[in-house]
């Protein structure tokens, strides 16, 4: 970056803009404990300068002057993913978009809401609730998480099942394009939404959104043992295809139930399959028909039970807090893929040979996200504090992704770390279609760059299979008493 | 307040997610918004200073960001993975503070209670002086056998403006017809400021004085004004006690008794009401409900409730020793909070802290804003007639 410019942004935005060693440290990492160790001598994650714009015309402002001298953008704001989507790779600006946040207009005829786009998921549902509406769907880390950001990373989870992705709720985003230029985007503009829906912060920095409310209506929470997990997924099945679809559901496989026990987060216990947290939203006529379906399947199936409705209702409200997990780690780490419902019990149980094979403790859970789909995510405990072998212990990470694929899964959100996955994530022509799209919004490359399209030379896929499998190799042999 | 045991800071540093529950509820990241002044940005450097050994980023700069905190715990309440972030963050401050390296204010703080016994630079022996108009000033010296002490606090005791306070709850507890007594010079500083600023050991031998001086006297009942003292009482200085039955009340759930009791009668009161959760008494200290009784026990009242109250109530920005180190920062906090006492159109809002309101009657001088802010002690002794 040139002098000029540098010293130009730090006169411009004062007090938000920062180069302290200690603030851009932390603009240098997300959620993914990677250690330095192997992050450092491969790339620059430490940016140049941090930038807190507040208005629309100053991220154009900045896009202009960076565009003009190649510099790269970061953008971030909730930085609640762990595949440093929001980290720089190549150094530049960060840009800390948290100042873009509240609601700009709510439109009740038309059932609408349009927010700033680092407004988050909590603080938009705590806007809507008093005024009887309520978001369609929201992030497991709604509390953090922001509407943009969840926008440009697939926006399934919780309320999916019921109302589709968040790129169907959304009608209009205001863009700030690269060059500066500021769209408002539709599904008919051109570019359209539907570029942004897994842009990840590479096409632009998304400013506002306007995006579809529904009504905040009575909740119905049931909870389920599936002993089996083979038949569990025929229930999960009938329920989706019931005349009342669940508005959300939560699988959690008997070693995540255990180990929240043995955590004392939980008392629930049980000894095989798994729990099914189903949450019904509607008019009171369709929560009554949905309980009346549910008593009846578990009528019909003695390997299904029914827990009593405060621990149902218990769990919708540590709907945000899956990762108290993390308490019997201390780290954690995870690997989080889609994946096909049908296929959700022989992934578990090729889940649990791997977890034999290694001699190590496996644990999963499972979102129902559509009719078809799942965003499945499966853990262990590691500790980070002993470096040589957190590392090699990264390596079952695409061993679980490997598990995955072998029954349609593929990872969710890409980053840096899932650069490696690309064929396995997109077909060609899809890789080829948003790299045109890349191409023709950012002709520079300088928004968030090293990202999503292309892996780096010592990620790229041979060099990593054949690094992973190596570590994976060592980690079988010696790590089953780590 | 978490529900999981504080394990070290190490472990608890490791366990932290960084998922970000904690920024967007922190009143010192509101204001500041920068990361490293969020919870999530101290723990991340906290990790890396004493988990990973990383000495070299234990700069002046992340010092001064770790005593920008209240200790509302607000951040505990969103933990993802229950980290008792109030408790870590002491622990913090006592690592530094061991290492010499603790921010300037909190040395002089320290000079203050080594020399005085409290946190001003009056001496301990004038504690009682706030007492001169209340019709019998002996009768408050530490009597032995009374029915109850009342810890007034050092605020509370030396402050002419929160000594209304104390003015206020020792005529409620005459016309109440309790035998009550206070500890005189012999109180001590409750410990709160030590432990707040990373000395728990001096803050212990507070604490041991306190409790072995109400031992003396055999009073079994100690009610306190001040949340914080409150806090301490109930929940650290415990350890002295060694069997000895003591019970701790804030004032306001004693006070409430009373007017359960029909020991006070409360008047007719026109206004509308709204009422502050103090943290240390709230959030930290589970006391939500009696002052709330208190305040819709008197007729005519119209209580509304602020945005953001109970477990979820916002910082006033008076906590942590905060004003000590950054004082601006801790007017910022209190100016969003007032921002919400405005939306509710009350006429007074009423808190059970004195800082709280110290913090509140400032910001509302700076603004013009026509609010008026009272103790609950206040309300209570205005209702009475």
């Amino acid at each position: 970056m040139s002098k000029i410019l540098y010293q130009s942004i730090q006169k411009e935005f004062g007090d938000r803009a920062s180069s302290s060693p200690m603030e851009r440290e932390l603009y240098s990492r997300d959620l993914g404990p990677v250690p330095a160790l192997l992050v450092d001598p491969l790339f620059h994650t430490m940016p140049d300068l941090i930038v807190r714009p507040r208005t629309t015309e100053e991220v154009a402002n900045l896009m202009r002057c960076c565009s003009a001298e190649g510099i790269p953008i970061t953008p971030r704001a909730g930085a609640t993913t762990v595949f440093f989507n929001a980290v720089p790779v190549k150094g530049g600006i960060v840009m800390d978009l948290n100042g873009f946040s509240g609601v700009v207009d709510l439109n009740e005829a038309d059932m609408t809401v349009t927010v700033k786009a680092a407004t988050t998921w909590s603080d938009l549902e705590a806007y809507l609730n008093p005024r009887g509406l309520a978001c369609k769907s929201m992030p497991s880390s709604a509390p953090s998480a922001t509407v943009g950001g969840w926008l440009c990373m697939m926006g399934c989870g919780i309320g999916s099942l019921k109302y589709g992705s968040l790129l169907y709720q959304v009608r209009t985003i205001e863009v700030v394009l690269p060059d500066g230029k500021v769209q408002r985007i539709s599904r008919k503009t051109n570019p359209s939404i539907e570029w942004f829906e897994d842009s990840e912060g590479t096409l632009g920095i998304i400013t506002e959104v306007e995006l579809e409310v529904r009504m905040l209506t009575t909740m119905k929470h049931f909870l389920l043992h599936l002993s089996d997990n083979r038949k569990g997924v025929q229930i999960i099945n009938k329920l989706i295809g019931a005349k009342v679809r669940p508005y959300n559901m939560h699988f959690s496989d008997q070693y995540f139930v255990q180990g929240l026990k043995n955590l004392g987060i939980s008392d629930l216990s049980i000894d095989a399959g798994g729990l099914l947290i189903i949450d019904y939203e509607g008019s009171a006529e369709e929560l009554v028909e949905a309980g009346k379906f549910v008593q009846q399947l578990v009528k019909e199936n003695t390997s299904v039970t029914l827990f009593p409705e405060s621990e149902a209702e218990m769990e919708w409200e540590e709907r945000f807090k899956s990762i108290r997990i993390k308490r019997g780690g201390p780290a954690v780490l995870g690997g989080e893929m889609w994946l096909p419902v049908n296929s959700i019990p022989a992934y578990l149980e090729d889940i649990g040979k791997m977890a034999k094979a290694f001699g190590m403790n496996l644990i999963s859970y499972a979102h129902i996200v559509s009719p078809k789909r799942a965003t499945a995510m499966t853990m262990f405990f590691a500790e980070e504090t002993k470096t040589l072998q957190y590392i090699i212990n990264l390596s079952l990470l695409k061993k679980i992704q490997d598990v995955g694929y072998r029954h349609g899964g593929y990872p969710y959100g890409i980053g840096l770390w899932n650069t490696p996955y690309l064929r396995r994530i997109y077909t060609s022509s899809q890789l080829r279609d948003i790299r045109e799209h890349k191409k023709k919004l950012d002709i520079r490359g300088i928004m968030n760059p090293g990202k999503v399209y292309r892996s780096p030379f010592m990620l790229n896929a041979l060099n990593f299979y054949l690094g992973m499998e190596a570590f994976a190799l060592i980690r079988r042999i010696f790590g089953k008493r780590w | 307040m978490s529900n999981q045991p504080y394990k070290t800071l190490e472990q608890e540093a490791l366990i932290c997610a960084r998922c970000g529950y904690c920024r967007n509820v922190c009143p010192v990241y509101k204001v500041v918004g920068w990361e490293s002044a969020s919870p999530r940005g101290k723990l991340s450097l906290a990790r890396q200073i004493f988990a990973l050994n990383d000495q070299e980023k234990l700069t002046d700069e992340f010092i001064h960001r770790m005593s920008q905190c209240t200790l509302c715990a607000a951040c505990s309440q969103a933990c993802s993975t229950d980290i008792d972030l109030r408790c870590l963050y002491m622990d913090l401050r006592e690592r530094v503070a061991d290492m010499g390296k603790a921010p300037k204010g909190y040395k002089a703080l320290w000079a203050n209670l080594e020399a005085n016994r409290n946190i001003t630079t009056f001496n301990n022996k004038d504690r009682l002086d706030w007492a001169q108009d209340v019709d019998d000033p002996e009768q408050l010296e530490a009597r032995e056998g009374a029915e109850v002490c009342y810890f007034v606090g050092c605020v509370s005791s030396f402050f002419p403006q929160a000594s209304e306070v104390a003015l206020s709850v020792s005529e409620i507890l005459t016309k109440a017809k309790i035998d009550f007594t206070t500890l005189g010079g012999d109180e001590w500083c409750c410990g709160f400021p030590l432990l707040a600023s990373g000395r728990a050991d001096e803050a212990r031998t507070f604490m041991q004085h306190n409790v072995e001086r109400i031992k003396a006297l055999g009073i079994h009942t100690v009610i306190a004004s001040c949340p914080s003292c409150h806090h301490v009482w109930k929940h650290s200085a415990a350890e002295f006690l060694d069997g000895y039955k003591l019970e701790i009340h804030h004032t306001s759930e004693y006070i409430a008794r009373l007017i359960k009791e029909s020991r006070l009668s409360l008047g007719e009161m026109q206004a509308r009401i709204t009422y502050h959760d103090p943290c240390d008494l709230g959030r930290n200290g589970g006391v939500f409900q009696p002052p709330r009784d208190i305040i819709q026990a008197i007729p005519g009242v119209e209580f509304i409730e602020l945005a953001h109250n109970r477990m979820q109530s916002l910082c006033c920005g008076g906590g942590g020793n905060l004003q000590t180190v950054d004082a601006d920062l801790a007017s910022a906090i209190t100016a969003m909070r007032l921002e919400e006492i405005r939306e509710t159109g009350a006429d007074i809002v009423v808190s059970a802290c004195q800082q709280c309101e110290q913090m509140l009657k400032a910001a509302i001088r700076k603004t013009g804003l026509s609010v008026r802010v009272m103790d609950l002690s206040q309300l209570i002794l205005e209702a009475l007639g």
